[in-house]
């Protein structure tokens, strides 16, 4: 489903991603940790062009997303971000916020849109707060409608930056509890995050990155209770112990 | 010889009624459009493209570098000379309008530029194009810190119709000028003069300020 | 068009064009110091807490704010002479520039002392020291820092005001373009020399107040 070759990305002087090669399928559940400037907000920030790379080739679907002349919005329309920051736009209720792209850019009817904003919220759980906005909701609450938000389109694939690193430590597991649940109903999803405890229970793949590189790849229990590289090791004992 | 003065003075109150309503005439005019300008071309310079930006801080910079009378003059006497014959209405609107737009660009622009990235991310990652974006996400948040800057540029061009009695437009200010020829006493004239131009002004110069002490605390306010 | 524009003509008023840039320098800088003594001036009073006071300061700045410069000036111009004040056109120009400014430097003054944080003003009533001293040892040094780019913005729109003054035949920059177009029927040539001048001065007093700010940031982060 996404393929990445050989990429390359400067930020200036920066090499931030180095010869990255990646491959993740339908239905797959990849977890990409790493320290703070590995990359791994830029990788994923890549797939949809919100960043764009130097060299090298990118797949989404079978589309090139590096090629200039793609028409970004097919690509954009078939993946769901949800930011760090939640990102939800404040002058617009929580439904208003979740029905804006389905109308505008799937051209699909209000009502329509409406009735399937209300069952993405309900399947969040905030579809009480429908007609509330975002500032009079709590951390947790918001990231649940970004991450409706980012269901509303129907898109094939959902990228995650960090989904719950703003969140208080109580609101955590509120978002993290959707996020299991889209994994098993099968949609194909890449979280950077910290929260391993998600990539045990769901995740099909583990990715390590440190300065640029995919240092490691492998299934959570080969991840974490048997991984090769010394750097691996490092990091997994740094965020472990606690 | 004050009571002569004051009698003659109200005798010629319609007068300056009538300059008023030219007064209001080319300010609703000219602010009107430079609005409308000042939004599009606000808009655009926010995108921060190279060589648009050079163009429009090109046009911002003379409009702001040099005097408003001086710009009228321009418009007045020298269009005439490349073939474009205007009235002193029109010339006096164009003027304003140019100078307005000019102003608005940048308080446009710069209230764009204060919206936080992530959201105009949010906006191009669920496939909004760049108008959609613009129309439905940024614009909206962003009339909150245009709009107290916006009414003060308003008050600004009100009173820089007053300039454009030079080329012979019958305002408020021309006809104190005329007034006081005949009734010479400036302080009786140009006082009502004043308090005609303070009827209209000051209650947008309160309206701003309130504006900005609402937006502000709406800004601090929930959550 | 370009090419029919009489450089030998402006060559020649050059004299014509230096003296009222001369002119409109020293008037604008006369201006400015006048501005600065209304403005201080009128903030302290309306940061007076009586209102006896600042009543009069406040309605001095409202009535500037609201009315144009133009009828301010005519004001002054037509008025003075009745009250049996005999002022040079020069000088009703200086002095109407000088009150115009004066309230909106009373406005930045304002903002900039305004800025400063309560607890320093806290720190230095309980300290014991007095209005005055707490003015020029704590307030005043501290706002100014943060006034100079509002002030330099102030003296930019002072020198674009002072054009106004070509309308009360006061012979400065504007008048000077003025006659050239009215004497040598050359309004292009006059006009656009005169905007030239002025943009000039627009961007060096800009330069001036962005290298203040470079170095109030280098001095904020010692």
């Amino acid at each position: 489903m996404i393929t990445f070759k050989k990429v390359n990305k400067w930020f200036g002087p920066l090499h931030v991603l180095q010869d990255i090669n990646l491959d993740i399928e339908k239905s797959e559940v990849a977890v990409i940790c790493g320290p703070s400037g590995s990359g791994k907000s830029t990788l994923i920030r890549c797939i949809n062009r919100l960043e764009s790379i130097q060299s090298g080739e990118l797949y989404v679907d079978g589309i090139p997303v590096h090629d200039k002349k793609t028409n970004l919005i097919d690509v954009r329309a078939e993946i769901g971000f949800v930011f760090q920051q939640f990102n939800l736009y404040p002058h617009m209720t929580v439904l208003e916020n979740v029905t804006l792209a389905p109308v505008k850019v799937r051209k699909m009817k209000p009502e329509h849109a409406k009735q399937i904003g209300i069952e993405l919220l309900e399947k969040v759980g905030i579809h009480e707060k429908a007609d509330s906005y975002p500032a009079q909701l709590s951390g947790g609450q918001q990231q649940r409608v970004a991450i409706a938000r980012g269901l509303a389109m129907q898109p094939k694939i959902m990228l995650f930056d960090e989904p719950t690193s703003a969140l208080d430590p109580e609101m955590i597991n509120e978002v993290l509890e959707v996020m299991i649940q889209l994994a098993k109903d099968g949609m194909t999803m890449i979280v950077v995050t910290h929260e391993m405890g998600f990539a045990r229970e769901v995740g099909h793949k583990v990715i390590f990155m440190d300065e640029g590189q995919i240092v490691e790849t492998a299934p959570p229990d080969d991840f974490f209770d048997h991984c090769k590289q010394e750097r691996t090791r490092l990091f997994l004992s740094k965020i472990l112990t606690h | 010889m004050w009571g002569i003065y004051l009698h003659n003075l109200l005798d010629s109150f319609p007068f300056f009624l009538k300059g008023l309503w030219v007064t209001i005439q080319i300010s609703a005019l000219s602010l009107f459009m430079s609005t409308v300008c000042g939004f599009f071309l606000g808009i655009i310079r926010s995108t921060r493209t190279r060589s648009i930006n050079i163009v429009l801080a090109a046009y911002v910079d003379i409009i702001r570098g040099t005097p408003f009378l001086v710009q009228i003059f321009i418009v007045f006497f020298i269009l005439p000379e490349w073939g474009i014959q205007l009235d002193a209405f029109t010339s006096a609107v164009l003027s304003l309008t140019i100078y307005g737009t000019a102003y608005i660009c940048e308080i446009v622009s710069g209230g764009i530029q204060t919206i936080p990235r992530g959201q105009t991310e949010a906006a191009v990652s669920s496939g909004l194009t760049w108008p959609q974006q613009m129309r439905y996400v940024i614009v909206p948040q962003a009339l909150r810190p245009i709009l107290p800057p916006l009414v003060g540029q308003y008050v600004l061009m009100i009173k820089d119709t007053a300039v454009v009695s030079v080329i012979g437009l019958t305002d408020v200010t021309r006809v104190g000028w005329f007034t006081v020829q005949r009734i010479p006493e400036g302080i009786l004239v140009f006082g009502l003069v004043g308090i005609l131009y303070f009827l209209i002004c000051y209650p947008l110069v309160w309206f701003s300020n309130r504006l900005e002490t609402m937006l502000s605390t709406e800004k601090s306010g929930l959550g | 068009m370009l090419k029919t524009f009489n450089f030998r003509v402006i060559f020649e008023m050059m004299p014509q064009f230096l003296h009222g840039l001369g002119n409109t320098a020293w008037i604008c800088l006369v201006a400015l110091i006048g501005a600065l003594l209304m403005g201080i001036i009128s903030c302290v009073m309306r940061l007076s807490g009586k209102r006896l006071i600042s009543f009069p300061a406040v309605a001095y700045i409202e009535m500037i704010r609201s009315t144009p410069l133009l009828a301010q000036l005519y004001f002054f111009y037509f008025g003075l002479p009745g009250l049996g004040i005999p002022l040079t056109e020069t000088q009703t120009g200086i002095m109407a520039l000088s009150l115009n400014s004066g309230a909106y430097t009373a406005e930045i003054i304002r903002a900039g002392i305004v800025s400063i944080p309560k607890g320093q003003l806290e720190a230095a009533t309980a300290s014991g020291l007095s209005l005055f001293q707490r003015l020029r040892y704590i307030i005043l040094p501290q706002a100014i820092g943060v006034t100079i780019p509002a002030l330099l913005g102030q003296m930019i729109v002072l020198v674009k005001d002072s054009a106004l003054l070509a309308l009360i035949s006061v012979f400065e920059l504007t008048r000077a373009g003025q006659l050239m177009a009215s004497e040598r029927f050359m309004p292009a040539e006059g006009f656009f020399t005169t905007a030239a001048f002025y943009l000039v001065i627009y961007f060096v007093l800009k330069f001036l107040s962005q290298q203040w700010q470079k170095r109030l940031i280098f001095q904020q982060d010692r």
